[in-house]
């Protein structure tokens, strides 16, 4: 009896700063997807209007697909050079100094804040910028690409070089945790590097990549900042949309969506969650 | 205008703070207004919250060295000020506000008027703010013009009236008209329409600003300015008029015709001094930032005129007794002439003319406010030479600039539907 | 002809020699025992002739091939991990059917294979169960039928039965000889009990500072150890001074008699340990020797000796065996 006492109240300040912090505010966010709203003002009312105009509108359509292009691209190549970045940390660099130290280096992205990234974007991808210039100079192109900056091509690079260290953690823990007698073993019976890969480690890196790919695609789907500045404004995502409708004070329309895109990536996550087991990692 | 980190703002912000300590201290020595309460106001602090072009820190100083009133500033961007403004009044005192956020932010009550009999010089104001003309023969121009939301009925009504009351919503402090600009270095023909804006030959090194109710107003002068049906009003445009102007957007945008779309004042910045872009719509300390930085940037009048912007004061609906005495009192040292000088020789404008030109040197006041060319070398507030001698400035006087407004930055009452369309652009 | 042979194989870690140019003939389906305290190269040995650790010099030929540079799986060897290897996403099945998968085995044919060989190690029950389900026993058997179904030549077992409780140890022991011989195969067997290299090996081979100290069957290694070293670690012997050169007199064919003539060693007990159908005595001279003798509990309990008294331990001269230096 005191032992339930006393577990109850171990759990309780936890539980009091969910409810606080996560459930209330989600609950207000719901009930508010559900206000009306003019040009200054929320009106407590039970209407549909945001959802409709959520799923009725094309460019919500248009703006999911976008994200999820973002998100599927931005996935798939965090995952490949994740993979084999975890790889070569794991598996063939000797020695936790060396190890220490290039994972320092994988945290570069993370040392400047997002603005001061993107002002160091326009110098380098800019149509004047130094790949540009490098490239005409060494006579590859005869006219500066314009792609390189303000783009779909740069919002996925800025993707790239932020969640790339998202995907490599979880993964390189899993790929720590690997006996490597596992390896001897399969080499033993017979496995080259790829089978091994394919047999071996791969599947017993799953729960890693599923934790990187939780990060990376729920990082994307809600981004609204790199979207913005790298593509110079001129692509969309669901966040933006969102990030939009609250600086115009249009929060039952931002609270509408947001709960749209709260259901899609929690959606997501349990897809992920149910084609991989990453309870051995928790 | 919104901007929320105007270059050079942190180190200021602390010198900022130290002079504000040192006039703190000092304070003792300085002659307070002749009234009863000057000794009390003395204490009062008033919370401002605002935007970075007037949310000066001089100003502050000033205001503490003249007043004894702490003048504690707040900076965020336009949308946050509205937020701020319609759901967290308790938060500020004073707001620092642009006309066009009034109309959104007024009627939600979290304001008070501001009684014009404690103006001092409220009689003095430019008319722009009172009547909508500069001159009785100029005409009014479209969009959300200052004097159509700058009075109530009385302090707590949150309507509009449509001609001037005693009860003012703001004190006008600054304004300006905005256009477009260039590199002059990289454009090498006149730019004089703002059709040049959608110039084949600038594709994809154009740019315009994506807040959606000043971004569309852009593209509508580029519309008229291009010859298409002109609009009833480009600050309050009707559906059929957004789906007009959105289409064209998204036309250009396939084309490739722009390069990117800007929010903030450093975004604007960047992309002109980085030669990404070579017109865009842009506002004027912006075009002083690229300057700045020894590149040539043009801040381009056109045919067809301005768009306008004006920014005033409120109090917030909270404050009350001593404090909003003090808050009258600030009111009326911001229009008594010292911060109408600084902000006129920024390239801003102030709502009360005569005594601003009390504080300003002759030089001065004719390279600013007359369009003439500079007699001396003109000073920025820091004292660094600005302009040399016999320079002039962008878009010629004071009335060239004002009386040539063809829209103001507004709300419209499609403003959702708007919003929804912008996005669509955005999107496409 | 023998199934693996060593010719002056040697294994270097940058300056250590963990190896050093040892020469070894395994005989044909023979098990084999690689014995010694830990770092005396023993592993090294085992996985350079798995072919997971190169070889620095030397040569190791597998059934008359030389196999130094070929990879583990084509050597026709199959080695058995000391912490067992299983795939832990894998079922038992599958473990075992994994060597045929990688030699492209049809389904089918793999599993059925897989099957037989859990049957062997008596383990077709549980061919479903993931590893985490199994106990540590029941993985060892897994370990071993995925070993054995490739049909390699020759096993290499690394510390086999090391993780199990003394019980289970001398089942599996049994077992392991068992399938050693039905099979037909070479076992080689990595371990540092000298009691299980006994009771295993057809050959037994003590390994101390990566040279190999001395190979033969282990009753003639227990009989006529060639150093004080093998008389010490193979244990049951006294290693006492005599001269310039060291005898070795099992601690078995000593005895507490000051009575009869012949070499003698006079002390005091300085340990007594009753073991069940022997009993340890040991006994110290005043300059610091020690010896034991292991008397039969008859002849303990005829005796009168007791922690501290004075005995001499005495042996008879023929029993005595002259050491190398």
């Amino acid at each position: 009896m005191r032992g339930t006492v006393v577990s109850w109240l171990l759990a309780a300040p936890l539980a009091l700063v969910l409810a606080v912090f996560l459930v209330v505010p989600l609950v207000v966010l719901v009930a508010v997807s559900f206000y009306d709203y003019d040009s200054f003002r929320l009106i407590p009312d039970f209407v549909f209007t945001n959802y409709i105009e959520v799923f009725g509108s094309p460019v919500t359509w248009r703006t999911y697909a976008k994200t999820f292009w973002f998100a599927g691209i931005t996935w798939a190549i965090t995952l490949m050079l994740g993979f084999w970045i975890a790889y070569y940390l794991a598996f063939v660099v000797e020695g936790t100094g060396r190890r220490t130290l290039l994972f320092l280096l994988c945290t570069i992205p993370f040392w400047t804040s997002n603005l001061i990234r993107m002002i160091a974007w326009v110098p380098f991808l800019g149509r004047n910028g130094l790949l540009n210039q490098a490239l005409l100079g060494a006579g590859v192109i005869d006219q500066p690409l314009e792609f390189l900056l303000f783009s779909d091509f740069a919002v996925v690079l800025a993707f790239v070089h932020l969640y790339t260290l998202f995907m490599v953690v979880p993964i390189f823990n899993t790929m720590m945790r690997i006996d490597r007698q596992l390896i001897e073993a399969a080499v033993d019976a017979g496995a080259d590097f790829w089978r091994v890969l394919r047999h071996v480690i791969i599947p017993l890196c799953k729960p890693g990549i599923a934790i990187g790919s939780i990060f990376v695609i729920v990082l994307v789907m809600g981004d609204f900042v790199t979207v913005r500045l790298m593509s110079g404004g001129q692509s969309a995502s669901v966040g933006l949309m969102i990030s939009n409708q609250i600086s115009l004070l249009q929060y039952p329309a931002a609270a509408a969506n947001a709960v749209v895109l709260l259901a899609v990536v929690l959606l997501m996550v349990a897809a992920i969650l149910r084609a991989i087991d990453i309870r051995k990692e928790l | 205008m919104k901007d929320q980190s105007l270059p050079g703002r942190t180190s200021l912000t602390r010198r900022g703070a130290l002079a504000l300590a040192g006039a703190a201290v000092g304070s003792g020595a300085v002659t307070g207004f002749p009234t009863i309460w000057a000794q009390n106001i003395r204490n009062i602090t008033l919370r401002q919250a605002g935007t970075g072009v007037s949310g000066l820190n001089a100003i502050a100083e000033q205001c503490k060295k003249d007043t004894g009133i702490t003048l504690q500033l707040t900076v965020m961007d336009t949308d946050a000020l509205a937020q701020r403004a319609a759901t967290q009044p308790r938060s500020f005192d004073i707001a620092d506000i642009e006309y066009m956020t009034t109309k959104k932010v007024y009627p939600v009550g979290t304001m008070q008027a501001i009684e014009r009999r404690r103006i001092t010089h409220a009689d003095k104001i430019v008319p722009i703010f009172t009547t909508g003309r500069l001159t009785p023969a100029s005409a009014i121009a479209q969009g959300t013009a200052p004097h159509t939301v700058g009075f109530v009925a009385n302090r707590l009504a949150t309507a509009f009236e449509p001609s001037q009351t005693e009860w003012m919503t703001l004190i006008p402090t600054i304004y300006n008209a905005d256009t477009l600009g260039i590199r002059p270095d990289l454009i090498n023909r006149p730019i004089t329409n703002w059709k040049d804006l959608v110039d084949p030959a600038f594709r994809g090194k154009a740019s315009i600003v994506n807040v959606p109710n000043i971004g569309i107003m852009d593209a509508a002068m580029v519309m008229e300015s291009a010859g298409q049906a002109p609009y009833a009003d480009k600050g309050n445009m009707t559906r059929a008029e957004i789906d007009r102007t959105t289409a064209f957007l998204i036309d250009l945008k396939r084309q490739g015709h722009f390069r990117a779309f800007w929010k903030t004042f450093d975004e604007s910045v960047n992309l002109m001094a980085s030669g990404e872009v070579i017109i865009q719509s842009m506002w004027s300390p912006a075009v002083a930032a690229v300057r700045s930085r020894g590149i040539a940037c043009t801040y381009q009048p056109l045919a067809e005129g301005y768009r306008a912007w004006g920014g005033g004061l409120g109090i917030a609906r909270h404050v009350s007794g001593l404090q909003l005495d003090a808050a009258y009192e600030y009111l009326n040292w911001y229009l008594s002439g010292w911060t109408g000088a600084y902000l006129n020789r920024q390239g801003y404008y102030s709502a009360v003319l005569e005594t601003a030109k009390a504080q300003m040197s002759p030089a001065e006041w004719d390279f600013w406010m007359e369009g003439k060319p500079a007699a001396t070398d003109i000073l920025a507030p820091d004292g660094r030479v600005m302009e040399r001698a016999g320079a002039v400035r962008d878009g010629g006087s004071f009335t060239e600039r004002m009386g040539k407004v063809a829209c103001w930055n507004s709300v419209m009452n499609e403003e959702r539907y708007m919003v929804q369309k912008w996005n669509e652009f955005i999107a496409a | 002809m023998n199934d693996v042979e060593l010719v002056a194989v040697t294994k270097r870690y940058g300056g250590a020699v963990a190896v050093d140019a040892i020469d070894l003939a395994i005989p044909t389906a023979s098990y084999t025992c690689l014995l010694g305290p830990s770092g005396c190269g023993k592993t090294s040995t085992l996985r350079m002739i798995a072919g997971h650790e190169s070889v620095s010099d030397g040569d190791i030929l597998l059934a008359g091939r030389n196999v130094t540079l070929l990879p583990p799986a084509s050597r026709g060897t199959a080695m058995m991990f000391q912490s067992y290897a299983l795939f832990p996403h894998l079922s038992a099945r599958d473990n075992v059917a994994f060597g045929l998968r990688m030699r492209g085995t049809p389904k089918a044919e793999r599993l059925a294979k897989a099957d037989q060989f859990l049957d062997l190690v008596q383990l077709g029950a549980l061919a479903d169960r993931l590893p985490a389900q199994l106990s540590g026993g029941q993985q060892q058997r897994v370990a071993l039928a995925r070993a054995l179904i490739t049909g390699p030549r020759v096993l290499l077992l690394d510390e086999p039965l090391s993780a199990l409780d003394p019980f289970l140890r001398a089942k599996m022991r049994e077992e392991l000889k068992r399938l050693q011989r039905e099979l037909g195969i070479s076992f080689i067997h990595v371990t540092h009990s000298q009691e299980e290299a006994m009771a295993l090996a057809d050959l037994a081979v003590v390994m101390d500072h990566g040279r190999i100290v001395q190979a033969a069957p282990p009753r003639e290694v227990f009989e006529r150890p060639t150093s004080a070293f093998v008389a010490r670690f193979i244990g049951g012997h006294n290693v006492l001074p005599r001269g310039e050169r060291a005898v070795a007199v099992r601690t078995d064919r000593c005895r507490l008699d000051a009575g009869t003539e012949g070499p003698r060693l006079e002390g005091r007990v300085r340990a007594l340990e009753y073991l069940g159908s022997t009993v340890r005595v040991v006994v110290a001279t005043p300059d610091g020797t020690e010896a034991e003798a292991l008397l039969p509990d008859s002849a303990f309990a005829s005796s009168t000796v007791t922690l501290g008294d004075a005995a001499t331990l005495a042996w008879n001269a023929a029993d005595e065996h002259a050491l190398a230096a």
